[in-house]
Protein backbone atom coordinates (compact mmCIF):
# COMPACT_ATOMS: atom_id res chain seq x y z
CA UNK A 1 0.00 0.00 0.00
CA UNK A 2 1.52 3.23 -0.98
CA UNK A 3 0.78 6.18 1.70
CA UNK A 4 1.24 10.00 -0.21
CA UNK A 5 2.03 12.80 3.09
CA UNK A 6 1.27 16.01 1.63
CA UNK A 7 3.55 18.73 3.38
CA UNK A 8 0.85 21.80 4.81
CA UNK A 9 1.91 24.39 1.74
CA UNK A 10 -0.11 22.18 -0.94
CA UNK A 11 -3.40 23.50 -0.05
CA UNK A 12 -1.99 27.17 -1.02
CA UNK A 13 -4.20 27.40 -4.40
CA UNK A 14 -0.91 27.62 -7.17
CA UNK A 15 -0.19 23.95 -5.67
CA UNK A 16 -4.18 23.02 -6.69
CA UNK A 17 -3.20 22.40 -10.47
CA UNK A 18 -0.19 20.69 -9.95
CA UNK A 19 -1.63 18.19 -7.29
CA UNK A 20 -4.34 17.51 -9.43
CA UNK A 21 -1.88 16.19 -12.80
CA UNK A 22 0.23 14.39 -10.66
CA UNK A 23 -3.11 12.60 -9.05
CA UNK A 24 -4.14 11.78 -12.18
CA UNK A 25 -0.59 10.17 -13.46
CA UNK A 26 -0.19 8.07 -10.18
CA UNK A 27 -3.57 7.01 -10.55
CA UNK A 28 -2.73 6.36 -14.42
CA UNK A 29 -0.11 4.25 -13.46
CA UNK A 30 -1.86 2.24 -10.72
CA UNK A 31 -0.19 3.93 -7.69
CA UNK A 32 -2.64 5.36 -6.21
CA UNK A 33 -2.87 5.13 -1.97
CA UNK A 34 -3.90 6.58 0.70
CA UNK A 35 -3.26 10.69 1.38
CA UNK A 36 -2.25 12.44 4.76
CA UNK A 37 -2.01 16.06 4.66
CA UNK A 38 0.15 17.67 7.03
CA UNK A 39 -1.95 20.68 8.16
CA UNK A 40 -3.99 20.04 10.98
CA UNK A 41 -1.61 17.08 12.17
CA UNK A 42 -0.59 17.38 15.74
CA UNK A 43 1.56 14.40 15.94
CA UNK A 44 3.33 13.30 12.63
CA UNK A 45 5.02 10.66 13.81
CA UNK A 46 1.83 8.74 15.45
CA UNK A 47 -0.10 9.31 11.68
CA UNK A 48 2.97 7.79 10.24
CA UNK A 49 3.49 4.95 12.56
CA UNK A 50 -0.28 4.00 12.34
CA UNK A 51 -0.10 3.87 8.29
CA UNK A 52 3.55 1.17 9.15
CA UNK A 53 1.04 -1.03 11.70
CA UNK A 54 -1.70 -0.96 8.86
CA UNK A 55 0.83 -2.50 6.72
CA UNK A 56 1.89 0.54 4.53
CA UNK A 57 4.89 -0.49 1.97
CA UNK A 58 5.90 2.91 0.60
CA UNK A 59 5.92 6.89 2.77
CA UNK A 60 6.24 9.09 0.21
CA UNK A 61 6.42 12.52 1.16
CA UNK A 62 5.21 15.00 -1.22
CA UNK A 63 6.84 18.83 -0.65
CA UNK A 64 10.05 19.49 -0.44
CA UNK A 65 13.43 18.88 1.86
CA UNK A 66 11.56 19.83 5.37
CA UNK A 67 8.80 17.39 4.53
CA UNK A 68 11.28 14.75 3.68
CA UNK A 69 12.94 15.40 7.21
CA UNK A 70 9.49 15.59 8.79
CA UNK A 71 9.12 12.53 7.92
CA UNK A 72 12.44 10.31 7.97
CA UNK A 73 12.33 11.85 11.65
CA UNK A 74 9.14 10.29 12.52
CA UNK A 75 10.11 6.91 10.85
CA UNK A 76 13.29 6.74 12.50
CA UNK A 77 12.86 7.88 15.60
CA UNK A 78 10.14 4.59 16.41
CA UNK A 79 10.45 1.30 17.93
CA UNK A 80 8.50 0.45 14.85
CA UNK A 81 12.31 1.19 12.78
CA UNK A 82 13.24 -2.31 13.01
CA UNK A 83 9.81 -3.09 10.81
CA UNK A 84 10.35 0.16 8.33
CA UNK A 85 13.65 -1.18 6.92
CA UNK A 86 12.59 -4.60 6.21
CA UNK A 87 9.14 -3.42 4.77
CA UNK A 88 8.04 0.35 4.18
CA UNK A 89 10.33 2.39 1.33
CA UNK A 90 10.26 5.97 1.47
CA UNK A 91 9.63 7.77 -2.05
CA UNK A 92 9.75 11.50 -2.61
CA UNK A 93 7.75 13.83 -5.00
CA UNK A 94 8.77 17.04 -5.22
CA UNK A 95 6.62 19.78 -5.50
CA UNK A 96 7.71 23.57 -5.43
CA UNK A 97 11.23 25.07 -4.16
CA UNK A 98 13.51 23.60 -1.72
CA UNK A 99 14.37 20.38 -3.04
CA UNK A 100 17.52 19.31 -3.34
CA UNK A 101 17.12 16.07 -1.53
CA UNK A 102 14.92 14.68 -4.25
CA UNK A 103 17.42 16.61 -6.63
CA UNK A 104 20.10 14.12 -4.84
CA UNK A 105 17.81 11.08 -6.08
CA UNK A 106 17.65 12.53 -9.23
CA UNK A 107 14.43 13.15 -8.79
CA UNK A 108 14.15 16.27 -11.09
CA UNK A 109 9.99 16.97 -11.03
CA UNK A 110 7.14 15.24 -9.89
CA UNK A 111 6.04 13.89 -13.70
CA UNK A 112 9.69 12.29 -13.33
CA UNK A 113 9.11 11.43 -9.50
CA UNK A 114 5.74 9.91 -10.74
CA UNK A 115 7.82 7.38 -13.41
CA UNK A 116 10.38 6.78 -10.41
CA UNK A 117 8.27 5.28 -7.83
CA UNK A 118 6.56 2.73 -10.39
CA UNK A 119 10.31 1.66 -11.41
CA UNK A 120 10.84 0.71 -7.76
CA UNK A 121 14.69 1.45 -7.98
CA UNK A 122 15.89 1.14 -3.57
CA UNK A 123 19.25 2.43 -2.45
CA UNK A 124 19.90 2.02 0.92
CA UNK A 125 21.38 5.59 2.21
CA UNK A 126 22.94 6.30 4.91
CA UNK A 127 21.48 9.39 7.18
CA UNK A 128 23.65 12.07 9.17
CA UNK A 129 22.73 12.44 12.64
CA UNK A 130 23.35 15.57 15.13
CA UNK A 131 21.96 15.33 18.41
CA UNK A 132 18.18 13.59 18.13
CA UNK A 133 17.98 14.73 14.80
CA UNK A 134 18.42 13.56 11.20
CA UNK A 135 19.45 14.63 8.04
CA UNK A 136 20.13 13.00 4.43
CA UNK A 137 21.50 15.96 2.40
CA UNK A 138 24.18 18.09 4.49
CA UNK A 139 24.87 20.16 7.78
CA UNK A 140 26.24 23.72 7.17
CA UNK A 141 27.91 26.36 9.23
CA UNK A 142 29.62 29.53 8.79
CA UNK A 143 33.58 28.73 8.25
CA UNK A 144 35.09 32.10 10.36
CA UNK A 145 35.92 31.32 14.05
CA UNK A 146 34.50 27.64 13.64
CA UNK A 147 36.65 24.06 15.07
CA UNK A 148 36.24 20.87 14.13
CA UNK A 149 37.39 18.51 15.91
CA UNK A 150 37.78 15.10 14.81
CA UNK A 151 39.50 11.93 16.68
CA UNK A 152 42.87 12.98 17.68
CA UNK A 153 42.91 16.63 16.01
CA UNK A 154 40.87 19.71 15.21
CA UNK A 155 40.49 21.80 12.79
CA UNK A 156 40.00 26.18 13.02
CA UNK A 157 38.98 27.89 9.78
CA UNK A 158 40.26 31.84 9.65
CA UNK A 159 38.49 32.93 6.61
CA UNK A 160 35.12 33.58 5.81
CA UNK A 161 33.23 31.13 3.61
CA UNK A 162 30.77 27.88 4.62
CA UNK A 163 31.45 24.08 5.92
CA UNK A 164 29.54 21.55 4.32
CA UNK A 165 29.02 18.45 6.26
CA UNK A 166 27.48 15.90 3.53
CA UNK A 167 26.05 12.86 3.43
CA UNK A 168 24.63 13.13 0.07
CA UNK A 169 25.76 15.24 -2.16
CA UNK A 170 23.19 17.90 -4.10
CA UNK A 171 25.79 20.32 -6.11
CA UNK A 172 27.32 19.26 -9.21
CA UNK A 173 29.85 21.94 -8.84
CA UNK A 174 31.31 20.52 -5.58
CA UNK A 175 34.15 17.97 -7.11
CA UNK A 176 34.24 15.46 -4.57
CA UNK A 177 33.53 11.75 -4.58
CA UNK A 178 30.52 11.30 -1.42
CA UNK A 179 28.89 8.19 -1.16
CA UNK A 180 26.10 7.94 0.75
CA UNK A 181 26.60 4.25 1.75
CA UNK A 182 30.39 4.54 2.82
CA UNK A 183 29.42 5.59 6.63
CA UNK A 184 31.26 8.41 6.12
CA UNK A 185 30.75 11.85 5.91
CA UNK A 186 32.37 14.36 3.53
CA UNK A 187 33.78 17.51 4.85
CA UNK A 188 33.98 20.18 2.67
CA UNK A 189 35.25 23.69 3.15
CA UNK A 190 35.07 26.45 0.86
CA UNK A 191 36.74 30.04 1.74
CA UNK A 192 36.58 33.28 0.15
CA UNK A 193 40.30 32.72 -0.08
CA UNK A 194 39.10 30.15 -2.95
CA UNK A 195 40.63 27.83 -1.09
CA UNK A 196 38.62 24.53 -0.89
CA UNK A 197 39.37 21.60 1.81
CA UNK A 198 38.04 18.52 1.92
CA UNK A 199 38.52 15.15 4.50
CA UNK A 200 35.78 12.70 5.69
CA UNK A 201 35.14 11.36 8.84
CA UNK A 202 32.36 9.22 11.11
CA UNK A 203 32.19 11.62 13.41
CA UNK A 204 33.18 15.11 14.68
CA UNK A 205 32.07 18.07 16.90
CA UNK A 206 31.16 21.12 15.75
CA UNK A 207 31.63 24.87 17.61
CA UNK A 208 31.08 28.25 16.80
CA UNK A 209 29.99 30.77 19.71
CA UNK A 210 28.10 33.00 16.95
CA UNK A 211 26.70 31.04 14.40
CA UNK A 212 24.30 27.96 14.25
CA UNK A 213 24.66 24.99 12.30
CA UNK A 214 21.63 24.17 9.76
CA UNK A 215 20.55 20.74 8.70
CA UNK A 216 19.28 20.32 4.97
CA UNK A 217 18.64 24.22 5.10
CA UNK A 218 15.75 23.91 7.25
CA UNK A 219 16.64 23.84 10.92
CA UNK A 220 19.12 25.60 12.87
CA UNK A 221 21.07 23.67 15.79
CA UNK A 222 23.04 25.71 18.03
CA UNK A 223 26.64 24.24 18.74
CA UNK A 224 29.02 22.77 20.52
CA UNK A 225 27.40 19.94 18.71
CA UNK A 226 28.38 16.71 17.45
CA UNK A 227 27.69 14.96 14.07
CA UNK A 228 27.70 11.49 13.07
CA UNK A 229 26.59 9.06 10.60
CA UNK A 230 24.20 5.98 10.63
CA UNK A 231 25.07 3.70 7.86
CA UNK A 232 22.54 2.20 5.56
CA UNK A 233 19.72 3.52 7.54
CA UNK A 234 16.28 4.05 4.90
CA UNK A 235 15.88 2.53 2.26
CA UNK A 236 15.11 5.00 -0.92
CA UNK A 237 13.30 4.90 -3.98
CA UNK A 238 15.69 6.76 -6.29
CA UNK A 239 16.11 8.14 -10.25
CA UNK A 240 18.59 6.63 -12.94
CA UNK A 241 20.00 10.45 -12.94
CA UNK A 242 21.03 10.61 -8.90
CA UNK A 243 23.95 11.64 -7.71
CA UNK A 244 25.72 9.01 -6.58
CA UNK A 245 26.56 5.70 -7.35
CA UNK B 1 64.68 14.30 -11.14
CA UNK B 2 61.96 16.12 -9.57
CA UNK B 3 59.18 16.30 -12.07
CA UNK B 4 56.08 18.64 -10.03
CA UNK B 5 53.59 18.09 -12.79
CA UNK B 6 54.08 14.04 -12.60
CA UNK B 7 53.75 13.60 -9.18
CA UNK B 8 51.01 16.19 -9.04
CA UNK B 9 48.92 13.80 -10.91
CA UNK B 10 48.63 11.32 -8.50
CA UNK B 11 47.14 13.76 -6.05
CA UNK B 12 44.34 14.37 -8.36
CA UNK B 13 42.45 12.47 -6.65
CA UNK B 14 43.49 13.22 -3.20
CA UNK B 15 41.26 11.61 -0.42
CA UNK B 16 41.97 14.66 1.83
CA UNK B 17 42.68 18.10 1.17
CA UNK B 18 43.83 20.68 4.00
CA UNK B 19 43.39 24.25 2.09
CA UNK B 20 45.63 27.50 3.20
CA UNK B 21 43.13 29.33 5.44
CA UNK B 22 42.81 25.68 7.74
CA UNK B 23 44.83 25.16 10.95
CA UNK B 24 45.28 21.77 12.04
CA UNK B 25 46.00 20.93 15.58
CA UNK B 26 46.96 17.20 16.63
CA UNK B 27 48.11 14.00 15.37
CA UNK B 28 46.27 13.81 11.97
CA UNK B 29 45.85 10.58 10.14
CA UNK B 30 44.82 10.41 7.00
CA UNK B 31 43.85 7.95 4.55
CA UNK B 32 45.04 7.71 0.70
CA UNK B 33 47.02 10.76 -0.63
CA UNK B 34 46.69 14.03 1.36
CA UNK B 35 47.16 17.65 0.30
CA UNK B 36 48.57 20.34 3.02
CA UNK B 37 48.32 23.69 1.84
CA UNK B 38 47.79 25.17 5.21
CA UNK B 39 49.22 24.96 8.44
CA UNK B 40 49.48 22.06 10.78
CA UNK B 41 50.72 21.47 14.03
CA UNK B 42 51.59 18.16 15.46
CA UNK B 43 52.23 15.07 13.53
CA UNK B 44 50.62 13.69 10.15
CA UNK B 45 51.05 10.05 9.11
CA UNK B 46 49.28 8.28 6.20
CA UNK B 47 50.05 5.06 3.89
CA UNK B 48 50.30 6.84 1.11
CA UNK B 49 51.65 10.02 -0.28
CA UNK B 50 51.72 13.43 1.30
CA UNK B 51 52.19 16.78 -1.12
CA UNK B 52 53.27 19.94 1.06
CA UNK B 53 52.54 22.99 -0.61
CA UNK B 54 54.41 26.24 -0.63
CA UNK B 55 52.26 28.31 1.10
CA UNK B 56 52.15 25.29 3.69
CA UNK B 57 53.81 25.44 6.92
CA UNK B 58 53.97 22.44 8.99
CA UNK B 59 55.29 22.23 12.66
CA UNK B 60 55.59 18.18 13.08
CA UNK B 61 56.77 15.11 12.27
CA UNK B 62 55.97 13.84 8.70
CA UNK B 63 55.31 9.37 7.82
CA UNK B 64 54.18 8.53 4.84
CA UNK B 65 55.56 6.32 1.49
CA UNK B 66 56.03 9.24 -0.76
CA UNK B 67 56.47 12.88 0.66
CA UNK B 68 56.44 16.07 -1.91
CA UNK B 69 58.01 18.93 -0.02
CA UNK B 70 57.50 22.47 -1.42
CA UNK B 71 56.59 24.60 1.66
CA UNK B 72 58.14 24.71 5.39
CA UNK B 73 58.42 22.18 7.62
CA UNK B 74 59.88 22.14 11.26
CA UNK B 75 60.04 18.63 11.92
CA UNK B 76 61.37 15.01 10.74
CA UNK B 77 60.36 13.61 7.76
CA UNK B 78 60.13 9.58 6.96
CA UNK B 79 59.30 8.49 3.32
CA UNK B 80 59.39 5.21 3.13
CA UNK B 81 59.99 5.49 -0.59
CA UNK B 82 60.53 8.72 -2.22
CA UNK B 83 60.96 11.83 -0.81
CA UNK B 84 61.23 14.79 -3.54
CA UNK B 85 61.92 18.48 -1.94
CA UNK B 86 61.24 21.03 -4.91
CA UNK B 87 63.24 24.49 -4.64
CA UNK B 88 60.75 26.04 -2.30
CA UNK B 89 60.78 23.69 0.49
CA UNK B 90 62.84 24.99 3.89
CA UNK B 91 63.25 21.62 6.14
CA UNK B 92 64.51 22.05 9.31
CA UNK B 93 64.27 18.47 10.62
CA UNK B 94 66.09 15.12 9.65
CA UNK B 95 65.18 13.42 6.74
CA UNK B 96 64.95 9.44 6.69
CA UNK B 97 63.76 8.23 2.54
CA UNK B 98 64.48 4.69 -0.09
CA UNK B 99 65.23 7.65 -2.65
CA UNK B 100 65.38 11.10 -2.63
CA UNK B 101 65.65 14.22 -5.31
CA UNK B 102 66.15 17.86 -4.39
CA UNK B 103 65.69 21.01 -6.43
CA UNK B 104 67.56 23.79 -6.44
CA UNK B 105 66.73 26.84 -4.16
CA UNK B 106 65.31 23.84 -1.17
CA UNK B 107 66.66 24.78 2.36
CA UNK B 108 67.57 22.06 4.40
CA UNK B 109 68.76 21.70 7.78
CA UNK B 110 68.73 18.31 9.16
CA UNK B 111 70.73 14.98 8.91
CA UNK B 112 70.00 12.97 5.41
CA UNK B 113 69.52 9.52 6.10
CA UNK B 114 68.89 6.85 3.75
CA UNK B 115 66.52 3.87 4.63
CA UNK B 116 68.45 0.59 4.16
CA UNK B 117 67.86 -1.91 1.54
CA UNK B 118 66.60 -4.61 4.31
CA UNK B 119 63.80 -1.61 5.16
CA UNK B 120 62.53 -0.87 1.80
CA UNK B 121 62.53 -4.51 1.09
CA UNK B 122 60.32 -4.94 4.03
CA UNK B 123 58.17 -2.12 2.88
CA UNK B 124 57.96 -3.60 -0.58
CA UNK B 125 57.22 -6.86 0.41
CA UNK B 126 54.72 -5.23 2.65
CA UNK B 127 53.57 -3.44 -0.10
CA UNK B 128 53.07 -6.22 -2.67
CA UNK B 129 51.35 -8.16 0.69
CA UNK B 130 48.50 -5.70 0.81
CA UNK B 131 48.27 -5.43 -2.93
CA UNK B 132 47.59 -8.83 -3.44
CA UNK B 133 45.34 -8.63 -0.74
CA UNK B 134 43.41 -5.55 -1.63
CA UNK B 135 43.01 -7.70 -5.23
CA UNK B 136 41.21 -10.80 -3.30
CA UNK B 137 39.04 -8.60 -1.46
CA UNK B 138 37.78 -6.86 -4.90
Amino acid sequence: MHVYIYDDYLNKSKYHKIINRLEIRLTDLGLNGKIIRLEGIKNIKNAIQNEIKLGAKTIIAVGNNQTVNKIIGAIIDTDLYGDFQKKTLLGIIPVGDDNSIAASFGIKNGEEACNILLARRIEKIDLGLVGNHYFLNQASIQSLGTILEINDYSLEITEKGEIKIINLLNDKDINIRSNPHDGLLDIYIKTKRKDQTYLTAQKLKITNHTEKLVIDGVLEIATPTEVGIIRDRVNIIVGKERMFE
Amino acid sequence: MFSKDAKLEKFKDAETVIGSSIKVKGNFQGQGNIIIEGSLEGSVKTDASIYIGNQAKIVANTESKDVIVNGEVRGNIKAKNYLAIGGTAKIFGDLQYGEISIEKGAVINGQLLMLSDDHKRQEKTKTIAEEKENMIEK
